[in-house]
């Protein structure tokens, strides 16, 4: 119990210390509406009717991914320059309790994108607002959320060890989006590569999202989001020991 | 007049080799080489689902793009990592020449953005099926030097922008999501609204794209010479802009010693 | 028990070298270093720039492991027991890293305070206190990015003993500070100390090392060279006069026959605006000031002055000696 009000309070640290960063903040809504914009575009121009509500989704979970990914590692290499990692690993919580309010931070974060993604669409293309099962919605939205964060916690995990991290993670970003079918079906991508999607939580994250808004089952990919969410947290918890050790082993914590 | 050159080649060399020392193969190919990858067909497959162009139309205007993301990163890191290394000090305090020191770091920036719009466009070919005509290349290719050039510029500009102001790396991350937007990389410039249309007129790429687009059709290089005057016109003005700028920032940062905070 | 116990500690840092073909490097920064501390210590570790002061004092902390050896505080071992001794333990280093300079040094003695379970009411009332230790009340609102050095300095000892800690591990903590701002910091460093605490500082500061220590341990190259209180060391080179030599125009192979000279045991030298200082410690002194001005033949001579061993001459004389 008192693990899981250390992390809130460190949650809202971090949430603070986004907060006064002018530029995040910029890069977590102004990327999202531009991929938004250029996505609407691009659906009204090849004139397919009803998907600019599955655009605006599809756009604003792209928004979600890039906050994490980018906050994630970005939030890590920014420890390492402020020379504060040291002090977090030397601090007495298991480091995996230390970083996970930051990764949470960082989809929370993402998660304001895909609100301003929405209205965005709404006021100056005319997007569809119209929900038809809130209350999944309601349910789809917080756990997506939170599966990505722990996605995001993995992935920071293994930036603890490799400080060069950081520029490969940013990477990740186009691939998730293709793999997890965010704006177009995985079923335009080659047999092969479904299973890497099936691992994703964003996949099932936008399914049970769109599922939710346009129609559809969502319950089961919830499920599947959240689970997803669980074992990533259960591997980052070991992969983040390991590394760690191997951290203080190689001398790297300190280096920029 | 010697040290002008030398500045400009010596100084930028090895100011390239010391920002980028850290860029190991493999930390080169996925950032320089894979993004592109992963653009091109991120882009091309949502233009074909979603209708809005066929093949050729997002291949070409991704593959030219990515050589602006090399320009405005290459460059913007230049002047940006200086400041967050705290050398800057030390080279605007010392006598070189620095119309030299900046064309000097462009040289390597510029080279690198041509290799990767080169890339670009063979990933197009080898994954995508894109087939331009064989006689297109050679006009394809002055194409696209012209307009790396001008993106150069452009990145000499933010970077010269970037003496000021904090946390820059964001800024350039913006410059190519914007650039990405109202360039006509993946929507066709008369689907926007006037005024988006105006903005992208004005900056890099937008010119040099549609000349692109117009030569893998089989245009000659002589039909498009209005769009890649149009290019380069723009490249010098964002280049003189840049200059300009810099040397103002320069004395103003050291009349009110702002350089040094980060 | 001893509080803070370290046998045998090595360190080996593997690097790279050459920028086509690596080639891997392996540097030994701490060579079997072995010492002890007793509860209510405030010992030193004093050494030159790249002696092994921090790497020693991050495998204390946990920060590091050792090659080989082992170290133990409060009874716990520092790898297999790491979280246990991270309860106990504040660290602070010098220099301007290490807070979050965006928010306000409230903020950042709060967040601290959370991860080390310092929670509620008990928070702000001991970061009341800990502002009062170190002498920023009264400024905690303001953003960290707008602190002096020695101010920051300040902070970074408030956020090390937040928690109470019985042991403090100080890495250079005058380090780039102002004189009044450092005379201030080994006040509350002192004031440590007499509330309890054990304290282990690391510094190249001679001064800071012979007031503020009880006893203090000479580190040079990866090992102790000498340790003791700073009395005790002084005793190392009780028996010799130092004498400084101000000289102009002395040359390598000057100061290498100086050290032929028989009865000197050390020469350095230290370039001080046009002329430069010789310190050469030798146990026959005055005698020796006689016969200086024939071997530093080619120099133009300025005042020859003997005096009394201090603990740099020590600390000069032990490594230097090691070197050999």
């Amino acid at each position: 119990m008192t693990t899981a009000l250390l992390v809130w309070k460190m949650l809202l640290f971090r949430l603070k210390e986004f907060a006064v960063s002018a530029w995040f903040l910029l890069i977590s809504v102004l990327q999202p509406i531009i991929f938004a914009t250029i996505a609407f575009y691009m659906f009204r121009t090849g004139g397919k009717p009803g998907t600019l509500l599955y655009a605006a989704l599809g756009a604003g979970m792209m928004g979600i991914w890039s906050s994490t990914l980018f906050g994630s590692g970005g939030a890590l290499q920014w420890q390492r320059w402020q020379g504060t990692l040291e002090l977090l690993v030397a601090s007495p919580p298991p480091f995996v309790i230390v970083l996970l309010p930051m990764a949470l931070a960082t989809s929370i974060t993402g998660a304001y994108a895909l609100v301003s993604t929405l209205v965005w669409g709404r006021l100056l293309f005319g997007v569809p607002l119209h929900l038809a099962h809130p209350v999944a919605f309601a349910v789809a939205v917080p756990v997506t959320v939170l599966a990505l964060g722990l996605m995001g916690l993995l992935l920071a995990s293994s930036f603890v060890l490799y400080r060069h991290a950081n520029a490969l993670s940013n990477l990740l970003e186009y691939p998730v989006w293709v793999a997890s079918g965010l704006i177009f079906p995985i079923s335009l991508l080659p047999g092969w590569s479904h299973p890497i999607s099936w691992i994703l939580a964003p996949t099932w994250g936008v399914r049970a999202i769109r599922a939710a808004a346009l129609g559809g089952s969502p319950w089961g990919p919830i499920g599947w989001a959240a689970l997803l969410g669980v074992v990533y947290l259960a591997l980052a918890a070991v992969f983040l020991r390991i590394f760690e050790y191997q951290a203080r082993a190689r001398a790297t914590l300190s280096l920029t | 007049m010697i040290r002008f050159w030398r500045v400009f080649f010596v100084g930028g060399l090895l100011a390239y080799r010391a920002l980028f020392n850290w860029i190991r193969p493999w930390i080169y190919i996925p950032t320089m080489l894979g993004a592109p990858i992963f653009q091109l067909v991120f882009f091309t497959k949502l233009g074909q689902y979603s209708g809005a162009g066929d093949k050729s139309f997002f291949v070409v205007g991704n593959a030219v793009q990515v050589c602006a993301m090399s320009s405005i990163y290459g460059m913007t890191m230049a002047v940006a990592n200086e400041r967050w290394f705290g050398t800057l000090g030390p080279l605007l305090a010392s006598p070189a020449n620095r119309l030299a020191v900046f064309l000097g770091r462009g040289v390597p920036v510029l080279a690198n953005g041509l290799f990767v719009s080169a890339f670009g466009f063979g990933i197009g070919v080898v994954l995508l099926g894109f087939r331009p005509p064989t006689h297109a290349i050679p006009a394809l290719a002055v194409v696209v030097i012209v307009t790396a050039a001008s993106c150069t510029a452009f990145g000499m500009l933010l970077g010269s922008i970037g003496l000021r102001a904090k946390d820059f790396f964001f800024a350039a991350n913006l410059a190519y999501f914007l650039m990405l937007l109202f360039c006509g990389v993946n929507i066709p410039l008369h689907v926007m609204p006037e005024w988006m249309q105006i903005v992208g007129r004005s900056v890099p790429l937008t010119h040099g794209i549609m000349a692109a687009r117009r030569v893998s059709a089989g245009a000659s290089l002589g039909d498009v010479s209005g769009l890649v005057w149009a290019e380069l016109g723009i490249g010098a003005a964002y280049a003189a802009s840049a200059y300009l700028l810099f040397r103002f920032l320069e004395r103003e940062s050291r009349r009110r010693a702002v350089l040094d905070t980060l | 028990m001893a509080v803070i116990e370290a046998t045998d500690l090595r360190r080996v840092y593997e690097t790279t070298t050459g920028v086509f073909r690596r080639r891997p490097l392996e540097v030994e920064a701490v060579r079997g270093i072995s010492f002890e501390v007793a509860e209510g210590e405030l010992f030193g570790l004093l050494g030159p720039n790249g002696a092994g002061k921090t790497t020693t004092i991050k495998m204390l902390i946990t920060l590091l492991l050792p090659t080989s050896g082992s170290a133990r505080v409060l009874g716990h071992d520092v790898v297999e027991d790491a979280r246990e001794v991270r309860k106990k333990i504040g660290y602070v280093f010098g220099g301007d890293r290490g807070l979050y300079e965006r928010l306000s040094a409230l903020d950042n003695l709060r967040y601290f305070a959370e991860l080390y379970g310092v929670t509620g009411r008990a928070q702000k009332k001991r970061i009341g206190e800990v502002l009062e230790i170190v002498g920023l009340t009264g400024r905690e609102q303001e953003r960290v990015e707008g602190y002096s050095r020695g101010m920051r300095q300040r902070l970074h000892i408030g956020r090390g003993i937040l928690h109470d800690p019985p042991v403090v591990f100080l890495d250079e903590p005058t380090l780039g500070v102002d004189p009044v701002g450092s005379r201030e910091l080994r006040q509350t460093i002192s004031g440590l100390v007499q509330a309890g605490k054990t304290v282990l500082l690391t510094t190249h500061y001679m001064f800071e090392a012979d007031t503020l220590c009880d006893r203090v341990a000479v580190i040079a190259r990866g090992r102790i060279v000498g340790h003791g209180t700073p009395r005790e060391l002084k005793s190392h080179v009780a028996d010799r006069t130092v004498v400084e030599v101000e000289a102009f125009g002395v040359d390598e192979e000057t100061v290498r026959r100086l050290r032929g000279m028989p009865g000197v045991t050390s020469v350095s030298i230290e370039d001080r605006d046009q002329a430069q200082v010789l310190t050469i410690q030798s146990p026959r002194g005055l005698a020796l000031t006689q016969e200086l001005p024939a071997w530093l033949d080619g120099a133009a001579v300025g005042r020859i002055e003997a005096r009394e061993p201090t603990l740099e001459d020590a600390y000069i004389a032990l490594v230097t000696e090691s070197a050999e």
